[in-house]
């Protein structure tokens, strides 16, 4: 188990992990800790619900500890995982459910509602803060073609094919755009690695 | 497939890391990946820039207090169930559905175990297929990690097996695995005719009476398919599910003839 005493910030990602893949259920809730908050901002983001946001950060903790023995530290960090999972189960979510409601609900009505919260992990919040920070300043160094292709991709899972459809562009143009917007934010974000404790 | 340029690769794995790129070519950059450690070092960085995106997603709100709790709550109901389990859980009704399930599954186990041993063979021979086999073992695990949740998906006590079947002819089928509990159902869909270019099969809830429009499917070459995770309507009015023949992209309402049918009644 984990130990409660030791600094949260000293276990790396990985390491949770590890450790969920051995049955350790409080690894989750430090691992929830430190990306719950951005997770449910993405399933939002896509759902547009906060009932199905909540139930896609459910799902993705539940995919994340059955398929802990299987990930891959080479093949990317632990955020970058769970961001990919939340990410694909908030589109399936979306292609799986009837527009129309999506559409009715209200989002500033259930903004309205929701209580604030203070961090329970005031260091994490400080640095989720400065990621957010960074992030939005490369976004704001994208032309707006590059970033608006890039965001339909992300966000609407739609391919460059799809993309060209929805803005009646040539596919080059799509693809040009995408890459050099994707390589702007390599070159801006590439050194931050999306993980804690790594 | 041709022969993917080098200097596209870069690229490829920006528009791969968003899930973009367009079936073939992502065909073609997977099996890419498999020969380039090139390829796999860019693409991993590309998917970690693509995952910090999720820090532009806009500030709307926090999560809520308990979400924690209830994600913790989540994941202890969370079984990993192996192949190699002994008892089974379940009930009577799901019975006919887990002893589907476990023969799909013995099957599927049976021919990856195949597949493995026939890529290993190759391995031992072919020291230069060495990393195409790696990203087919990590396929394959990837199969069997989509198979145990399938199984997840039915072998649940609560789950229900429903059956919808055609008024008129008793050769097409579908199983419907409903969990009311979770807001979820698996779909397995069998001896179904192809549906005709530009449509689809189409699951409908009918809940009130009102048919709420749910996903779209093709069966496979053999007439069958298994659509996993779908969202079940919320709400006690759930009476029944129906299939109908729509467009592609999905109907908001029938706009044909209901193909197969089945009660709901809890």
């Amino acid at each position: 188990m984990v130990d409660s005493n030791s600094s949260i910030a000293d276990v790396p990602d990985r390491e949770l992990v590890r450790r969920m893949s051995q049955g350790d259920e409080a690894a989750v809730g430090l691992l929830y800790d430190r990306h719950g908050a951005v997770l449910y901002q993405l399933a939002h983001r896509i759902v547009g619900q906060r009932a199905d946001a909540e139930e896609v950060v459910m799902d993705t903790f539940a995919q994340a500890w059955r398929d802990a023995p299987r990930f891959e530290p080479e093949r990317g960090s632990v955020g970058a995982w769970l961001t990919m999972i939340a990410r694909s189960r908030a589109l399936d979510l979306v292609r799986a459910r009837d527009r129309r409601e999506r559409a009715a609900a209200s989002a500033a009505q259930e903004t309205a509602s929701l209580p604030e919260r203070p961090p329970a992990d005031p260091a994490g919040a400080v640095e989720l803060a400065e990621r957010r920070r960074r992030v939005e300043l490369a976004l704001g160094e994208l032309s707006l073609a590059q970033r608006t292709a890039i965001e339909l991709a992300f966000y609407e899972g739609l391919s460059q094919s799809e993309i060209a459809d929805r803005l009646d562009e040539p596919l080059g143009t799509i693809k040009t755009r995408i890459r050099l917007g994707m390589q702007k934010l390599r070159e801006a974000l590439g050194p931050y690695r999306h993980e804690r404790g790594a | 497939m041709s022969k993917v340029d080098p200097s596209s690769i870069p690229l490829l794995a920006a528009v791969h890391a968003l899930g973009a790129l367009d079936p073939a070519e992502a065909r073609g950059f997977e099996r890419l990946l498999a020969s380039s450690e090139e390829a796999r070092r860019i693409l991993v960085e590309y998917r970690e820039v693509a995952a910090l995106l999720a820090h532009g997603a806009p500030s709307t709100d926090a999560p809520d207090p308990g979400l924690r709790s209830r994600v913790l709550e989540r994941v202890a109901r969370t079984k990993v169930v192996r192949l190699t389990d002994g008892a089974l859980p379940g009930s009577h009704a799901t019975a006919r559905g887990i002893r589907w399930a476990l023969a799909a599954a013995v099957v599927v186990a049976a021919g990856l175990a195949g597949y493995a041993a026939t890529l290993h063979r190759r391995l031992e021979s072919l020291g230069a297929q060495l990393a195409e086999l790696r990203a087919d073992s990590t396929a394959l695990a990837e199969r069997v990690a989509r198979h145990e949740a399938t199984l997840d998906a039915v072998l649940d006590p609560g789950v229900e097996l429903h059956r919808l079947t055609s008024p008129t002819s008793p050769a097409p089928g579908i199983q419907l695995f409903l969990d009311r509990r979770r807001h979820r159902a698996l779909l397995h869909a069998f001896n179904l005719p192809p549906a005709p270019v530009g449509r689809s099969y189409q699951l409908w809830f009918i809940r009130d009476g009102i048919p709420v429009p749910s996903v779209t499917f093709n069966p496979g070459s053999g007439g069958s398919t298994v659509v996993g995770q779908i969202v079940v309507p919320e709400g006690r009015g759930l009476s029944a599910a129906a299939v109908t023949e729509e467009p592609e992209t999905g109907s908001l309402a029938p706009t044909t003839p209901i193909l197969l049918v089945s009660k709901l009644a809890p």
